[in-house]
Protein backbone atom coordinates (compact mmCIF):
# COMPACT_ATOMS: atom_id res chain seq x y z
CA UNK A 1 0.00 0.00 0.00
CA UNK A 2 1.43 3.38 -1.03
CA UNK A 3 1.93 5.92 1.75
CA UNK A 4 0.02 9.13 0.98
CA UNK A 5 2.27 12.08 0.12
CA UNK A 6 0.37 14.28 2.58
CA UNK A 7 1.39 11.95 5.42
CA UNK A 8 5.05 12.03 4.31
CA UNK A 9 4.90 15.84 4.10
CA UNK A 10 3.32 16.04 7.58
CA UNK A 11 5.86 13.62 9.07
CA UNK A 12 8.81 15.50 7.55
CA UNK A 13 7.34 18.81 8.71
CA UNK A 14 6.90 17.39 12.24
CA UNK A 15 10.45 16.00 12.28
CA UNK A 16 12.13 19.17 11.01
CA UNK A 17 10.15 21.41 13.36
CA UNK A 18 11.28 19.28 16.30
CA UNK A 19 14.90 19.22 15.07
CA UNK A 20 14.99 23.02 14.76
CA UNK A 21 13.14 23.63 18.03
CA UNK A 22 15.67 21.43 19.84
CA UNK A 23 17.84 24.59 19.79
CA UNK A 24 15.77 25.80 22.76
CA UNK A 25 17.92 23.51 24.96
CA UNK A 26 21.10 24.88 23.31
CA UNK A 27 23.19 24.16 20.20
CA UNK A 28 23.04 20.37 19.75
CA UNK A 29 23.59 17.70 17.03
CA UNK A 30 19.84 17.39 16.31
CA UNK A 31 19.59 21.11 15.52
CA UNK A 32 22.68 20.92 13.32
CA UNK A 33 21.32 17.90 11.41
CA UNK A 34 18.09 19.81 10.77
CA UNK A 35 19.85 22.99 9.68
CA UNK A 36 22.42 21.31 7.41
CA UNK A 37 19.78 19.23 5.62
CA UNK A 38 17.60 22.35 5.32
CA UNK A 39 20.46 24.33 3.75
CA UNK A 40 21.33 21.48 1.36
CA UNK A 41 17.76 20.85 0.21
CA UNK A 42 17.08 24.61 -0.12
CA UNK A 43 20.23 25.10 -2.22
CA UNK A 44 19.29 22.16 -4.49
CA UNK A 45 15.74 23.46 -4.82
CA UNK A 46 16.99 26.98 -5.66
CA UNK A 47 19.34 25.53 -8.30
CA UNK A 48 16.44 23.65 -9.91
CA UNK A 49 14.28 26.80 -9.84
CA UNK A 50 17.14 28.87 -11.32
CA UNK A 51 17.51 26.38 -14.17
CA UNK A 52 13.85 25.67 -15.00
CA UNK A 53 12.34 29.08 -14.32
CA UNK A 54 15.17 31.43 -15.33
CA UNK A 55 17.77 29.83 -17.58
CA UNK A 56 15.47 27.52 -19.54
CA UNK A 57 12.79 30.06 -20.59
CA UNK A 58 15.06 33.13 -20.85
CA UNK A 59 18.27 31.65 -22.33
CA UNK A 60 18.05 28.05 -23.57
CA UNK A 61 14.66 28.21 -25.34
CA UNK A 62 15.36 31.56 -27.12
CA UNK A 63 18.77 30.24 -28.24
CA UNK A 64 17.18 27.07 -29.61
CA UNK A 65 14.69 29.27 -31.46
CA UNK A 66 17.57 31.12 -33.10
CA UNK A 67 17.47 34.36 -31.08
CA UNK A 68 20.96 35.77 -31.67
CA UNK A 69 20.60 38.45 -28.95
CA UNK A 70 20.98 35.64 -26.43
CA UNK A 71 24.52 34.83 -27.60
CA UNK A 72 25.84 37.73 -25.46
CA UNK A 73 24.37 36.49 -22.13
CA UNK A 74 25.51 32.98 -23.10
CA UNK A 75 29.05 34.30 -23.51
CA UNK A 76 28.81 36.18 -20.19
CA UNK A 77 27.37 33.03 -18.55
CA UNK A 78 30.37 31.02 -19.77
CA UNK A 79 32.67 33.74 -18.37
CA UNK A 80 30.90 33.59 -14.98
CA UNK A 81 31.34 29.80 -14.97
CA UNK A 82 35.10 30.45 -15.25
CA UNK A 83 34.93 31.54 -11.59
CA UNK A 84 34.91 27.83 -10.76
CA UNK A 85 38.53 27.57 -11.95
CA UNK A 86 41.10 29.62 -9.95
CA UNK A 87 43.26 30.10 -13.09
CA UNK A 88 40.46 31.45 -15.26
CA UNK A 89 38.47 33.28 -12.55
CA UNK A 90 39.72 36.71 -13.71
CA UNK A 91 37.79 36.28 -16.99
CA UNK A 92 34.56 36.48 -14.99
CA UNK A 93 35.28 40.19 -14.41
CA UNK A 94 33.62 41.14 -17.71
CA UNK A 95 30.34 39.50 -16.70
CA UNK A 96 30.64 40.83 -13.15
CA UNK A 97 31.19 44.35 -14.53
CA UNK A 98 27.98 44.02 -16.54
CA UNK A 99 26.01 42.81 -13.50
CA UNK A 100 27.45 45.58 -11.30
CA UNK A 101 26.66 48.25 -13.94
CA UNK A 102 23.07 47.06 -14.29
CA UNK A 103 22.76 46.73 -10.50
CA UNK A 104 24.05 50.29 -9.96
CA UNK A 105 21.56 51.72 -12.48
CA UNK A 106 18.66 49.76 -11.00
CA UNK A 107 19.72 50.88 -7.50
CA UNK A 108 19.79 54.55 -8.55
CA UNK A 109 16.37 54.30 -10.21
CA UNK A 110 14.96 52.37 -7.25
CA UNK A 111 16.37 54.83 -4.70
CA UNK A 112 14.96 57.86 -6.53
CA UNK A 113 11.57 56.57 -7.71
CA UNK A 114 10.98 53.98 -5.00
CA UNK A 115 12.22 55.75 -1.86
CA UNK A 116 13.31 59.40 -2.16
CA UNK A 117 10.32 60.79 -4.07
CA UNK A 118 7.61 58.74 -2.25
CA UNK A 119 9.06 59.46 1.20
CA UNK A 120 9.47 63.19 0.55
CA UNK A 121 5.95 63.35 -0.95
CA UNK A 122 4.63 61.42 2.04
CA UNK A 123 6.15 63.98 4.42
CA UNK A 124 4.68 66.86 2.38
CA UNK A 125 1.27 65.19 2.12
CA UNK A 126 1.16 64.87 5.91
CA UNK A 127 0.18 68.56 5.81
CA UNK A 128 -2.45 68.14 3.07
CA UNK A 129 -5.44 69.88 4.66
CA UNK A 130 -7.77 69.15 1.70
CA UNK A 131 -7.12 65.42 2.02
CA UNK A 132 -7.66 65.66 5.79
CA UNK A 133 -10.96 67.54 5.29
CA UNK A 134 -12.11 64.90 2.80
CA UNK A 135 -11.39 62.21 5.41
CA UNK A 136 -13.05 64.23 8.20
CA UNK A 137 -9.86 64.66 10.27
CA UNK A 138 -9.59 67.93 12.31
CA UNK A 139 -7.11 70.47 10.86
CA UNK A 140 -5.23 70.87 14.15
CA UNK A 141 -4.69 67.11 14.41
CA UNK A 142 -3.28 67.01 10.87
CA UNK A 143 -0.86 69.88 11.56
CA UNK A 144 0.15 68.42 14.95
CA UNK A 145 0.89 64.99 13.45
CA UNK A 146 2.54 66.52 10.37
CA UNK A 147 4.92 68.57 12.51
CA UNK A 148 6.01 65.44 14.41
CA UNK A 149 6.52 63.48 11.18
CA UNK A 150 8.53 66.34 9.63
CA UNK A 151 10.57 66.78 12.81
CA UNK A 152 11.23 63.02 12.98
CA UNK A 153 12.39 62.96 9.36
CA UNK A 154 14.71 65.98 9.66
CA UNK A 155 16.20 65.08 13.06
CA UNK A 156 16.74 61.43 12.08
CA UNK A 157 18.55 62.59 8.95
CA UNK A 158 20.62 64.97 11.09
CA UNK A 159 21.74 61.98 13.18
CA UNK A 160 23.42 60.57 10.06
CA UNK A 161 25.19 63.84 9.27
CA UNK A 162 28.83 63.18 10.07
CA UNK A 163 30.36 66.44 8.81
CA UNK A 164 32.61 67.85 11.58
CA UNK A 165 35.11 70.63 12.16
CA UNK A 166 38.47 70.33 13.95
CA UNK A 167 38.65 71.90 17.41
CA UNK A 168 41.69 73.72 18.83
CA UNK A 169 42.90 70.51 20.52
CA UNK A 170 42.71 68.63 17.20
CA UNK A 171 39.60 66.60 17.96
CA UNK A 172 36.65 66.70 15.56
CA UNK A 173 33.25 68.01 16.59
CA UNK A 174 29.95 68.58 14.84
CA UNK A 175 28.23 71.98 14.93
CA UNK A 176 26.28 72.36 18.17
CA UNK A 177 23.02 72.85 16.22
CA UNK A 178 23.59 69.60 14.33
CA UNK A 179 24.59 67.93 17.60
CA UNK A 180 21.28 68.97 19.20
CA UNK A 181 19.28 67.87 16.14
CA UNK A 182 21.13 64.54 16.13
CA UNK A 183 20.34 64.03 19.83
CA UNK A 184 16.61 64.52 19.16
CA UNK A 185 16.99 62.30 16.08
CA UNK A 186 18.32 59.52 18.30
CA UNK A 187 15.01 59.54 20.19
CA UNK A 188 13.02 59.21 16.95
CA UNK A 189 15.34 56.45 15.70
CA UNK A 190 15.03 54.63 19.05
CA UNK A 191 11.23 54.76 18.77
CA UNK A 192 11.35 53.58 15.14
CA UNK A 193 13.67 50.67 15.91
CA UNK A 194 11.49 49.79 18.91
CA UNK A 195 8.47 49.67 16.57
CA UNK A 196 10.40 47.52 14.09
CA UNK A 197 11.48 45.22 16.93
CA UNK A 198 7.87 44.88 18.09
CA UNK A 199 6.79 44.05 14.52
CA UNK A 200 9.50 41.43 14.01
CA UNK A 201 8.82 39.95 17.46
CA UNK A 202 5.09 39.69 16.65
CA UNK A 203 5.88 37.98 13.33
CA UNK A 204 8.29 35.55 15.02
CA UNK A 205 5.76 34.81 17.76
CA UNK A 206 3.11 34.10 15.11
CA UNK A 207 5.47 31.66 13.37
CA UNK A 208 6.29 30.02 16.72
CA UNK A 209 2.60 29.55 17.58
CA UNK A 210 1.88 28.22 14.06
CA UNK A 211 4.65 25.62 14.38
CA UNK A 212 3.46 24.54 17.85
CA UNK A 213 -0.07 24.27 16.44
CA UNK A 214 1.19 22.13 13.52
CA UNK A 215 3.01 19.79 15.97
CA UNK A 216 -0.16 19.35 18.05
CA UNK A 217 -2.27 18.88 14.90
CA UNK A 218 0.09 16.18 13.55
CA UNK A 219 0.02 14.27 16.85
CA UNK A 220 -3.76 14.72 16.90
CA UNK A 221 -4.15 12.88 13.56
CA UNK A 222 -2.95 9.64 15.24
CA UNK A 223 -5.17 9.96 18.32
CA UNK B 1 41.18 44.62 -19.05
CA UNK B 2 40.58 47.43 -16.50
CA UNK B 3 39.32 49.80 -19.19
CA UNK B 4 37.11 47.19 -20.86
CA UNK B 5 35.42 46.16 -17.59
CA UNK B 6 34.82 49.83 -16.67
CA UNK B 7 33.37 50.53 -20.15
CA UNK B 8 31.04 47.50 -19.87
CA UNK B 9 29.80 48.56 -16.41
CA UNK B 10 29.35 52.23 -17.31
CA UNK B 11 27.70 51.55 -20.69
CA UNK B 12 25.30 48.97 -19.21
CA UNK B 13 24.42 51.32 -16.35
CA UNK B 14 23.81 54.38 -18.53
CA UNK B 15 21.74 52.40 -21.06
CA UNK B 16 19.54 51.07 -18.24
CA UNK B 17 19.16 54.55 -16.70
CA UNK B 18 18.53 56.03 -20.16
CA UNK B 19 15.56 53.70 -20.55
CA UNK B 20 13.81 55.57 -17.71
CA UNK B 21 14.14 58.92 -19.49
CA UNK B 22 14.08 58.14 -23.23
CA UNK B 23 11.30 55.83 -24.50
CA UNK B 24 13.41 54.80 -27.51
CA UNK B 25 15.90 53.18 -25.10
CA UNK B 26 13.19 51.19 -23.29
CA UNK B 27 13.61 48.02 -25.47
CA UNK B 28 17.40 48.13 -24.85
CA UNK B 29 16.73 48.52 -21.12
CA UNK B 30 14.39 45.50 -21.14
CA UNK B 31 16.94 43.43 -23.07
CA UNK B 32 19.80 44.32 -20.70
CA UNK B 33 17.65 43.63 -17.63
CA UNK B 34 16.78 40.23 -19.11
CA UNK B 35 20.48 39.49 -19.61
CA UNK B 36 21.17 40.55 -16.01
CA UNK B 37 18.45 38.18 -14.73
CA UNK B 38 20.01 35.32 -16.74
CA UNK B 39 23.45 36.11 -15.34
CA UNK B 40 22.03 36.27 -11.80
CA UNK B 41 20.65 32.75 -12.40
CA UNK B 42 24.05 31.54 -13.60
CA UNK B 43 25.77 33.25 -10.64
CA UNK B 44 23.36 31.40 -8.32
CA UNK B 45 24.42 28.07 -9.86
CA UNK B 46 28.10 29.00 -9.46
CA UNK B 47 27.44 29.89 -5.81
CA UNK B 48 25.75 26.53 -5.20
CA UNK B 49 28.63 24.74 -6.93
CA UNK B 50 30.98 26.59 -4.55
CA UNK B 51 28.88 25.40 -1.58
CA UNK B 52 29.25 21.79 -2.79
CA UNK B 53 33.01 22.24 -3.28
CA UNK B 54 33.53 23.69 0.21
CA UNK B 55 31.61 20.88 1.91
CA UNK B 56 33.07 18.03 -0.18
CA UNK B 57 36.53 19.38 0.73
CA UNK B 58 35.55 19.26 4.41
CA UNK B 59 34.38 15.65 3.98
CA UNK B 60 37.57 14.68 2.12
CA UNK B 61 39.77 16.19 4.85
CA UNK B 62 37.58 14.58 7.55
CA UNK B 63 37.38 17.89 9.37
CA UNK B 64 35.29 18.36 12.49
CA UNK B 65 31.60 18.40 11.54
CA UNK B 66 32.17 16.64 8.22
CA UNK B 67 29.21 14.32 8.95
CA UNK B 68 26.94 17.39 8.85
CA UNK B 69 28.59 18.45 5.58
CA UNK B 70 27.81 14.98 4.18
CA UNK B 71 24.14 15.47 5.11
CA UNK B 72 24.17 18.86 3.41
CA UNK B 73 25.70 17.46 0.20
CA UNK B 74 23.30 14.48 0.15
CA UNK B 75 20.30 16.80 0.62
CA UNK B 76 21.59 19.20 -2.02
CA UNK B 77 22.36 16.55 -4.63
CA UNK B 78 19.03 14.76 -4.02
CA UNK B 79 17.03 18.00 -4.36
CA UNK B 80 19.07 19.04 -7.40
CA UNK B 81 18.70 15.68 -9.20
CA UNK B 82 14.98 15.41 -8.47
CA UNK B 83 14.48 19.06 -9.38
CA UNK B 84 16.34 18.77 -12.69
CA UNK B 85 14.75 15.46 -13.66
CA UNK B 86 11.19 16.07 -12.45
CA UNK B 87 10.97 19.93 -12.50
CA UNK B 88 10.14 22.01 -9.40
CA UNK B 89 6.36 21.62 -9.88
CA UNK B 90 6.50 17.82 -9.36
CA UNK B 91 4.82 16.27 -6.29
CA UNK B 92 8.13 15.02 -4.84
CA UNK B 93 9.56 18.53 -5.05
CA UNK B 94 6.42 19.84 -3.33
CA UNK B 95 7.00 17.33 -0.53
CA UNK B 96 10.53 18.72 -0.13
CA UNK B 97 9.20 22.29 -0.15
CA UNK B 98 6.25 21.76 2.20
CA UNK B 99 7.89 19.07 4.35
CA UNK B 100 11.41 20.43 4.82
CA UNK B 101 12.02 23.96 3.51
CA UNK B 102 8.89 25.81 4.69
CA UNK B 103 8.61 24.09 8.14
CA UNK B 104 12.33 24.61 8.81
CA UNK B 105 12.11 28.28 7.79
CA UNK B 106 9.01 28.80 9.95
CA UNK B 107 10.63 27.00 12.90
CA UNK B 108 13.78 29.15 12.56
CA UNK B 109 11.55 32.22 12.46
CA UNK B 110 9.79 30.90 15.57
CA UNK B 111 13.15 30.46 17.32
CA UNK B 112 13.72 34.15 16.67
CA UNK B 113 11.11 34.83 19.39
CA UNK B 114 13.42 33.41 22.02
CA UNK B 115 16.54 35.03 20.53
CA UNK B 116 14.87 38.47 20.40
CA UNK B 117 13.58 38.16 23.94
CA UNK B 118 17.04 37.15 25.15
CA UNK B 119 18.64 40.04 23.21
CA UNK B 120 16.17 42.53 24.73
CA UNK B 121 16.96 41.33 28.26
CA UNK B 122 20.70 41.53 27.56
CA UNK B 123 20.30 45.05 26.17
CA UNK B 124 18.51 46.14 29.33
CA UNK B 125 21.25 44.64 31.53
CA UNK B 126 24.26 45.86 29.55
CA UNK B 127 23.18 49.19 28.02
CA UNK B 128 20.48 50.77 30.11
CA UNK B 129 21.00 54.25 28.60
CA UNK B 130 18.39 56.63 27.18
CA UNK B 131 18.43 55.06 23.69
CA UNK B 132 18.10 51.51 25.05
CA UNK B 133 15.27 52.47 27.38
CA UNK B 134 13.36 54.36 24.62
CA UNK B 135 13.83 51.35 22.32
CA UNK B 136 12.59 48.78 24.83
CA UNK B 137 9.76 50.92 26.25
CA UNK B 138 8.46 51.56 22.70
CA UNK B 139 8.66 47.86 21.84
CA UNK B 140 6.92 46.86 25.10
CA UNK B 141 4.15 49.47 24.69
CA UNK B 142 3.49 48.47 21.08
CA UNK B 143 3.42 44.75 21.93
CA UNK B 144 1.05 45.38 24.84
CA UNK B 145 -1.05 47.68 22.68
CA UNK B 146 -1.39 45.10 19.92
CA UNK B 147 -2.19 42.22 22.28
CA UNK B 148 -5.78 41.05 22.50
CA UNK B 149 -6.44 40.43 26.17
CA UNK B 150 -9.35 38.41 27.62
CA UNK B 151 -11.28 41.62 28.32
CA UNK B 152 -10.52 43.10 24.88
CA UNK B 153 -7.92 45.64 23.68
CA UNK B 154 -5.93 47.74 26.13
CA UNK B 155 -7.99 50.95 26.53
CA UNK B 156 -5.38 53.69 26.04
CA UNK B 157 -2.43 51.68 24.72
CA UNK B 158 -4.36 49.93 21.95
CA UNK B 159 -6.51 52.85 20.85
CA UNK B 160 -4.26 55.90 21.30
CA UNK B 161 -0.60 55.20 22.14
CA UNK B 162 0.03 52.40 19.64
CA UNK B 163 -1.58 54.06 16.58
CA UNK B 164 0.07 57.43 17.31
CA UNK B 165 3.49 55.89 17.94
CA UNK B 166 3.45 53.70 14.81
CA UNK B 167 1.74 56.19 12.46
CA UNK B 168 3.42 59.42 13.56
CA UNK B 169 6.58 59.05 15.68
CA UNK B 170 7.91 55.84 14.11
CA UNK B 171 6.97 57.05 10.61
CA UNK B 172 9.04 60.21 11.12
CA UNK B 173 12.11 58.23 12.25
CA UNK B 174 11.63 55.61 9.53
CA UNK B 175 11.42 58.32 6.85
CA UNK B 176 14.72 59.78 8.03
CA UNK B 177 16.38 56.35 7.97
CA UNK B 178 14.88 55.44 4.56
CA UNK B 179 15.85 58.76 2.97
CA UNK B 180 19.37 58.34 4.42
CA UNK B 181 19.62 54.80 3.00
CA UNK B 182 18.31 55.98 -0.39
CA UNK B 183 20.83 58.85 -0.49
CA UNK B 184 23.61 56.38 0.37
CA UNK B 185 22.45 53.95 -2.34
CA UNK B 186 22.23 56.80 -4.85
CA UNK B 187 25.77 57.95 -4.07
CA UNK B 188 27.16 54.40 -4.27
CA UNK B 189 25.35 53.77 -7.56
CA UNK B 190 26.62 57.03 -9.06
CA UNK B 191 30.19 56.26 -7.94
CA UNK B 192 29.98 52.91 -9.76
CA UNK B 193 28.45 54.51 -12.86
CA UNK B 194 31.18 57.14 -13.04
CA UNK B 195 33.89 54.53 -12.52
CA UNK B 196 35.06 55.91 -9.15
CA UNK B 197 34.26 52.56 -7.50
CA UNK B 198 34.96 49.33 -9.37
CA UNK B 199 33.79 46.44 -7.19
CA UNK B 200 34.12 44.04 -10.15
CA UNK B 201 37.90 44.15 -9.75
CA UNK B 202 38.82 46.82 -12.28
CA UNK B 203 41.09 48.87 -10.03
Amino acid sequence: MAIPLDLITGALSFLFTLLIFSYVIGDNPLFRIGVYIFVGVSAGYIAAIAFWQVLMPRLVTPLMNGNLFMVVPLLFAVLILMKVSPNLASLARFAMAFIVGVGAAVTIAGAVTGTLIPQVMGTINAFDLNLAAARGIPVMEVIFNGVFILAGTIFSLAYFHFGARPKADGTMQRLSLIELAAWIGRIFIGITLGAVFAGVFSAALTAFIERIHSLIQFIGTFM
Amino acid sequence: MRVITAVIAIAAGFLILGGYFFPMLAPVQTLLLNWAIILAGVATLVGIFNLITVHTDKIRRREKGSAYSALLVIGLVAALLFGMALRPEHEIMRVMLNGIIIPAEAALMGLLTISLLYAAIRLLRRRADLMGIIFLVTAALLLLGSATLPFGNMPVLGTLVRPWTTQVLAIGGARGILIGVALGSLTTGLRVLFGADRPYGGN
